[in-house]
């Protein structure tokens, strides 16, 4: 039976806990959006509620949508590994990358997309179905809610055409589309929005930490904190280049002393990850200096102490979505080593917020800049943070779909609530 | 029987007597005195032009008299054959009688007296007045019933020690109540603050005083929010009188905030000239938005980026020449979309017809273009007057300031920001309106085109003075 999921957890965070990071008027604008959405019910459907962005962001944004009186809800479909298997290759060949798809995958995707279909308990106005793996829900849209929304959260500019035309039929149905970059979206018949994914500087991945938790943490995977830290956070992924991020910090190595940590986990959606794991345990596996960390979903804290003990951060993905963990890197005024792809152009402004890298040697040399001029590093890491505030935050990115719950009653430009 | 009574009156006729006799002479004497103090009072209050001697001189003039007849009396029992016993006990009630009479005459002094004293600092609460009067007469009271007990030999030691633990007690449990009502005669006795004035504490409180309590001032914030300022904090802290209530405007401006939403159109161009063809198509709402998206995206950058045409052919056709010509196209001259799109495309359409090659930028930096969808929201802030209107723009979201420059200017068609329009309109400044209309917005930042509005105001109203 597809899950729903249970909101007895809620946020600690309160709306108002918000006010001396944005400012009470964002709050109480948010309040005066939720008021003119009084009355809608929203369900968001997902395939997991744990790893990856997409869980991650709605276990911040439900309770905090249902704190601003938006009854919010959360139910995820239910997939066997088989399937799972399959919406991973539609994932990676979303992105462009070359897969295997069989017709029998697409059969699978059909099967499951169905049974789901007819499992599900449905209610509510306003139906937000996040990513490819629930795309066949839309056609419940006669049946139930009054608007479908379909969040994009991966680039589709240059996909597998046979896997986005095997998808179109199910996209052009839904009311409204939301992707997280003006670049990754393909034409549409139906409205496009863009909405930028966001952090929350109050969780536990991003909150202050005491230097008392951030030594527990080095302590526990023996990081010397005396010798610079270079670190990458992001699933064992192919997309994510761990391998590029070695050679390039072992060219950085020969003269600078600095250590490397590959921190990251796997999804239950992604089965491909012990595989590159494994791949990257076996290149480091010489080097002392490289510390590859297997760290579970719900390590936020370890997480946050690492990035917070880090000299520099790398992103070096050859593709990415949006690239959160770039933002939390940005949020903790850290200067930030970048692949020039995806949502990471849209925060790291080169040479402003952070260093834009196209190749394991701009990697390279980024890295030897940012560790021989300090100073230089941390104006950049501060520019960051201010970018994150102003752009990036949780707050803004509720305003956004509040804003897109409205506008899709509305065609005007302009609406006076 | 009579006749003995008669022989007994004609033995003892002068014990009789003569305490009759010393009771109407003490009469007549003390009157007589009491008349001559009271004309010499009366002198000496005069020259010294005492204001209150008809009420000391009305309140006193009757217990004088009662006075008069209690001393006649002791004096003539003193005198008289009754036992000594009897004089005693008589003596006593003589005593506790004039013992009443003085506390209530005292009492009576002080509350008239005090009345009109307070009532001359006509910022004390009637509240406080009646406490303090009532805390006074109690006092007297006590004091009175503790001499009396006294006089009648009862024990006061311990009843001495009970008060004072619980006078003690008393004051240790309203010390703070007690600070506040003593900080509040203080504040008004020495004329500090009154009610319209615009006050600002050291520790961020502001507002209008509306009302000043017995031990609280009232003052309305500037989100209409009504603060309770103890009184001891007012004296303890510095306070800082920004004025007296400005000219009140005829319409209050009510501040409005504005959010946006982005939503994708499809369009997309590789090279100027397509930039130039959709440019030509496209609504205001999309030429609105990337000339205007960089201020809030950007907002803490000084100086800030230019439009988005401008950095995108600059950053990915690597074209700077029309990238610093797009740049100079100045937003502020244009109070409509419509000729700012006009003056877009000619620059760029000028530019075209000098290259015999169009460069087309790499896969994936295309320009993409962007329609701003506006939610415009009230807020709960509301401005009577300039210094209520400089105390909200201080605290109002930036989107709120952004809203009333630039998007009320220019995609509202107002031709001129909403401030200007209501402070010309509704206050009659028409030079203030200017200054603020003549600001470029575009070349601050929000925070920096916010402090110089409030600076102007600033100007504009009077000097503040601080006390504390």
């Amino acid at each position: 039976m597809p899950l729903d999921k249970d909101l007895s957890y809620q946020s600690k965070a309160k709306l108002h806990d918000y006010v001396p990071i944005v400012g009470r008027g964002t709050i109480e604008a948010l309040y005066t959006l939720a008021e003119a959405l009084s009355g809608k019910t929203v369900i968001n459907i997902n395939s997991t509620f744990s790893g990856g962005g997409v869980a991650e962001i709605l276990t911040r944004m439900v309770p905090l949508l249902n704190q601003l009186g938006v009854d919010t809800r959360w139910m995820v479909i239910k997939g066997n590994e088989d399937f799972f298997t399959v919406t991973k290759k539609f994932h990676n060949a979303l992105h462009g990358r070359k897969e295997n798809i069989t017709p029998e995958d697409y059969d699978l995707f059909l099967d499951v997309g169905k049974k789901n279909v007819e499992e599900m308990q449905l209610t509510g106005d306003i139906i937000f179905v996040h990513d490819p793996q629930p795309i066949i829900l839309i056609s419940k849209k006669e049946e139930v809610g009054e608007r479908w929304i379909w969040r994009c959260h991966i680039d589709v500019s240059n996909p597998d055409m046979d896997v986005w035309n095997f998808l179109y039929p199910y996209i052009i149905h839904y009311h409204g589309t939301v992707f997280s970059a003006p670049n990754f979206t393909r034409k549409l018949p139906n409205r496009q929005f863009l909405i930028h994914p966001s952090i929350d500087p109050l969780s536990d991945k991003n909150r202050e930490l005491p230097e008392s938790t951030i030594d527990q943490v080095l302590n526990k995977y023996g990081l010397d904190r005396e010798k610079p830290i270079i670190l990458q956070v992001s699933r064992f992924d192919y997309l994510k280049d761990p391998v590029g991020v070695i050679e390039a910090f072992e060219m950085v190595r020969k003269s600078i002393p600095c250590q490397l940590v590959l921190a990251g986990g796997t999804a239950t959606d992604d089965p491909e990850s012990d595989k590159v794991l494994e791949e990257v345990r076996d290149r480091a596996s010489n080097n002392n200096d490289i510390h590859i960390l297997l760290i579970p979903p719900e390590s936020d804290v370890e997480i946050n102490a690492l990035q917070r003990a880090a000299t520099i951060i790398m992103q070096k993905s050859i593709k990415e979505g949006f690239g959160l963990t770039v933002t939390e890197a940005l949020w903790k005024a850290k200067p930030v080593v970048a692949s020039s792809v995806g949502g990471i152009q849209l925060q790291v402004k080169n040479k402003f917020t952070g260093l834009l890298c196209h190749s394991i040697d701009g990697a390279a040399y980024a890295l030897k800049l940012l560790l021989t001029n300090p100073e230089y590093a941390m104006q950049l890491g501060k520019n960051g943070q201010e970018h994150v505030k102003q752009n990036f935050l949780i707050t803004r990115h509720l305003k956004d779909y509040l804003m897109l719950f409205l506008f899709l009653y509305y065609d005007n430009d302009v609406i006076y609530l | 029987m009579i006749k003995k009574i008669i022989e007994w009156l004609i033995v003892n006729w002068l014990s009789l007597t003569s305490p009759i006799i010393v009771f109407f002479a003490c009469i007549v004497i003390s009157i007589w005195a009491r008349r001559r103090l009271f004309r010499y009072l009366e002198k000496v209050f005069s020259q010294r032009n005492w204001n209150n001697k008809d009420i000391f001189l009305n309140t006193t003039k009757t217990p004088f008299f009662q006075w008069c007849i209690i001393l006649g009396a002791y004096i003539s029992f003193q005198l008289s054959p009754v036992p000594d016993q009897f004089k005693t006990f008589f003596g006593k009630i003589l005593s506790s009688i004039f013992i009443i009479t003085l506390t209530w005459t005292i009492i009576m002094l002080i509350e008239r007296i005090f009345r009109i004293y307070l009532k001359k600092l006509d910022i004390i609460p009637s509240g406080t007045t009646r406490m303090i009067i009532s805390g006074l007469k109690i006092a007297f009271s006590i004091v009175a019933i503790l001499i009396m007990l006294d006089l009648w030999g009862m024990p006061v030691t311990p009843l001495m020690l009970l008060l004072f633990i619980g006078v003690l007690t008393a004051l240790f449990a309203g010390r703070d109540e007690i600070l506040n009502i003593f900080a509040g005669f203080e504040v008004a006795r020495n004329n500090l603050i009154k009610v319209g004035n615009y006050i600002k504490l050291e520790t961020g409180e502001e507002g209008y005083i509306f009302e000043i309590a017995k031990t609280y001032i009232h003052i309305k914030s500037p989100d209409n929010k009504i603060l309770l300022i103890p009184n001891s904090k007012i004296l303890r802290s510095v306070v800082t009188i920004l004025s007296e209530q400005p000219k009140r405007a005829t319409q209050p401006f009510r501040f409005s905030s504005r959010l946006h939403l982005k939503e994708l159109t499809g369009l997309k161009a590789k090279n100027i000239q397509e930039l130039v063809d959709i440019l030509k198509t496209v609504d205001d709402s999309i030429i609105y938005y990337h000339t205007h998206n960089f201020i809030e995206e950007f907002q803490y950058l000084t100086p800030q980026p230019a439009n988005d045409f401008a950095l995108w052919v600059s950053d990915a056709l690597g074209d700077h020449v029309l990238g610093e010509k797009l740049s100079n196209v100045d937003t502020f001259e244009f109070s409509t979309i419509g000729a700012l799109r006009e003056r877009i495309i000619n620059v760029i359409q000028e530019e075209i017809s000098k290259r015999h090659e169009i460069k087309d930028t790499l896969p994936g930096r295309e320009f993409h273009f962007i329609r701003s969808l506006s939610a415009v929201i009230p807020t709960s802030y509301v401005a009577h007057d300039l210094r209520e209107f400089i105390e909200i723009l201080r605290v109002v979201s930036l989107d709120t300031l952004y809203f009333h420059v630039f998007e009320s200017r220019l995609r509202l068609h107002k031709g001129v920001n909403d401030f200007s329009i209501w402070i010309n309109d509704c206050l009659g400044e028409k030079t203030l309106a200017d200054e603020i209309a003549v600001l470029d917005p575009y070349s601050y930042t929000l925070e920096g085109l916010r402090t110089m509005i409030i600076n102007l105001i600033e100007k504009n109203l009077e000097k503040d003075y601080a006390v504390g």
